[in-house]
């Protein structure tokens, strides 16, 4: 028997606290993976090991970080078994990070067209999930967990396992490749008109 | 004449416009770098009141505020729909049980 011991009652505390997360674990999953099969086999891993250590887990803490950080680690370790290479990001905060141009690109190539940014409304979800898709796995995770899931750069940090400085670099340069691909999407498809000379 | 400074000439600098408000008002560069943390809730070493008022006086910093409202409402709106299947919730407080057995 090398299963943690789990406490009395932890069938229905688990179902309390950790199941009503079932689908922001998907979808994060789902990003990850990028494909719904592979997302619900890392849902049910993510899942049974949460279960089997939910004796260690601190009641009223926060499940859905503690649940995102377990998918994580089992997505990251099947890559490696699978032996895939994912983009390498340099995480050089001075030359493309916070602190350098506070410009955004797209505003500026939207300028005078639509600087507010309304084309986004025009854009379908399928389209944004794709482009979400489309990110490096780093920038991937931090739009996710903070665009969609809504959480802190602290708890984002610790899921990562990097500085919030770091969080901050990957959430600076995701969501500008993130707002640029939609941009060049609302261009092409003529959502809205675009300015010649200015895009970057 | 850098590109604040232009866009200064032309709006008006919201930061020179504090009038006799207690803080003091941030200047464009300092508002557009911190735009995600005002967003996120994340700031630190300046108040949420301070940089909302700079966005809300300075014509030129605004349409950045809401070119990132309109990006993240379009974002959310896009994952907010996805669900797990059906089928998964079943799957998984049946492999739950078997891990029990």
């Amino acid at each position: 028997m090398t299963e943690p011991e789990k406490p009395i009652g932890s069938t229905s505390s688990f179902e309390e606290e950790a199941v009503p997360h079932l689908d922001a674990v998907y979808r994060f999953a789902l990003r990850l993976s990028g494909a719904p099969d592979q997302a619900e086999d890392l849902v049910q891993e993510t899942f049974l090991r949460a279960y089997k250590s939910w004796g260690q887990y601190t009641r009223g803490t926060a499940a859905k970080s503690w649940l995102f950080t377990i998918c994580r680690n089992v997505f990251l370790r099947g890559r490696e078994r699978r032996q895939r290479h994912d983009d390498i990001v340099t995480e050089n905060v001075g030359r493309d990070g916070p602190g350098t141009n506070p410009v955004n690109p797209v505003w500026v190539s939207a300028l005078g067209v639509d600087p507010e940014g309304d084309f986004f409304e025009s854009i379908v979800d399928e389209r944004i999930i794709a482009a979400i898709d489309h990110l490096p796995e780093e920038y991937r995770t931090a739009v996710v967990l903070s665009d969609l899931e809504g959480l802190p750069y602290a708890d984002i940090a610790e899921l990562m396992e990097v500085p919030v400085g770091t969080v901050k670099s990957r959430l600076f340069r995701g969501r500008r490749q993130l707002q640029k691909i939609l941009y060049d999407y609302a261009v092409e498809m003529g959502y809205i008109a675009a300015r010649s000379g200015t895009d970057e | 004449m850098s590109f604040f400074d232009k866009l200064r000439s032309l709006f008006g600098d919201a930061s020179k416009d504090n009038g006799s408000s207690a803080a003091p008002m941030i200047s464009c560069e300092e508002a557009l770098s911190i735009v995600h943390d005002f967003l996120d809730g994340e700031l630190e070493g300046v108040s949420h009141d301070q940089v909302k008022a700079h966005f809300d006086a300075c014509r030129r910093c605004y349409p950045h505020l809401r070119l990132e409202e309109h990006y993240r409402q379009a974002i959310r709106r896009a994952g907010s729909e996805q669900q797990a299947p059906d089928g998964l919730k079943v799957k998984l407080m049946k492999l739950l049980a078997e891990a029990d057995a």
